[in-house]
């Protein structure tokens, strides 16, 4: 799994690409702990690129986004594919953590 | 720190009377083996979608209860299903069972009063349970992923009256059903359990 993240203002952008699966897992907990270490981090994660979200992804998604709780932060999605959004509203996750359409929604429901 | 099975067990020990809840052994061993599996997802051994279990990495966890599940899913094949797993893995449950007990007395949290008989002696890891859990089903906060799992499993076994009170029960069905969804894994599980404890019941 790809990653990659850069600074839009006071929010950071995280853009993922690949598989969100098993193999990918820690690598990728690991990466979203580091863009989450700052206190009160606000995250939007680029999801366009992912094309496949086990359950093994789905937990990770879970973790750092109480992590970006914890931390009196807050943590979106946006630009879900499909399948990937069909994981995440059959889990329920949807109702958790807002997932958005576009960057600049995204962005905005950061703060 | 607890392994599932252990906190499964753990809960299941009826500390007043010192003997297990009346749940039906053949039932318990489903649950145990739902524990074991979900935990080898934890370890990041067993991954699922939508469709199918499958197993990511057969590398043993130094775990007895776990390397043997893990041992028994990898001859169910490259794909399986939630049924599948328990299926295979409940024939060793009542061993599981007997591990988790001797890990417990190990840790000094129970004693084995007379054969078959067990008493908590070491409350703490049964407080910390029960307010860990509590905490996650009496607050709208985003749930730790370890204590979904543990959700899942402790409401498919139908113990979830040992961690809140009636009133609390009814009052959190929603909080309940809506993390025990959170895992695609701990969902299905939950599910396979829930169906196979009614089978064995009736």
């Amino acid at each position: 799994m790809d990653f990659a993240h850069e600074q839009a203002g006071d929010a950071i952008i995280v853009r993922l690409a690949g598989k969100l699966d098993g193999s990918a897992a820690r690598t990728t907990e690991a990466n979203l702990s580091q863009v989450l270490a700052d206190s009160e981090p606000r995250v939007a994660i680029d999801m366009s690129q992912v094309d496949y979200l086990s359950s093994a992804g789905l937990r990770v998604l879970l973790l750092v986004a109480k992590k970006a709780q914890r931390a009196k932060g807050k943590l979106v999605l946006f630009d879900c594919c499909p399948n990937v959004m069909e994981v995440l509203s059959i889990s329920g996750f949807d109702k958790l953590v807002p997932i958005h359409t576009g960057s600049a929604a995204a962005i905005a429901a950061t703060r | 720190m607890l392994d599932f099975a252990e906190e499964i067990v753990l809960l299941q020990l009826d500390y007043a009377e010192t003997r297990p809840i009346d749940l039906p052994l053949s039932a318990f061993e489903i649950v145990i083996a739902g524990a074991a599996v979900m935990e080898l997802a934890l370890r990041n051994r067993l991954d699922a979608d939508l469709d199918r279990f499958f197993l990511i990495d057969q590398t043993p966890t130094g775990d007895a209860i776990l390397d043997d599940a893990l041992l028994l899913l990898d001859r169910a094949g490259a794909e399986f299903g939630p049924r599948t797993a328990l299926e295979c893995t409940s024939d060793h449950a009542d061993a599981y069972r007997q591990m988790a007990l001797q890990g417990l007395i190990a840790k000094g949290i129970i004693v084995e009063r007379e054969s078959g008989r067990y008493a908590i002696i070491d409350h703490r890891e049964e407080r910390e349970l029960k307010d860990r859990l509590r905490q996650e089903l009496l607050t709208d906060e985003i749930p730790d992923p370890n204590n979904v799992m543990l959700i899942c499993l402790v409401e498919a076994a139908g113990l979830i009256g040992q961690v809140l009170t009636a009133d609390e029960v009814a009052r959190t069905r929603a909080r309940v059903e809506q993390i025990s969804r959170l895992d695609l894994i701990g969902h299905a599980i939950a599910w396979a359990v829930a169906d196979m404890r009614f089978i064995v019941r009736h």
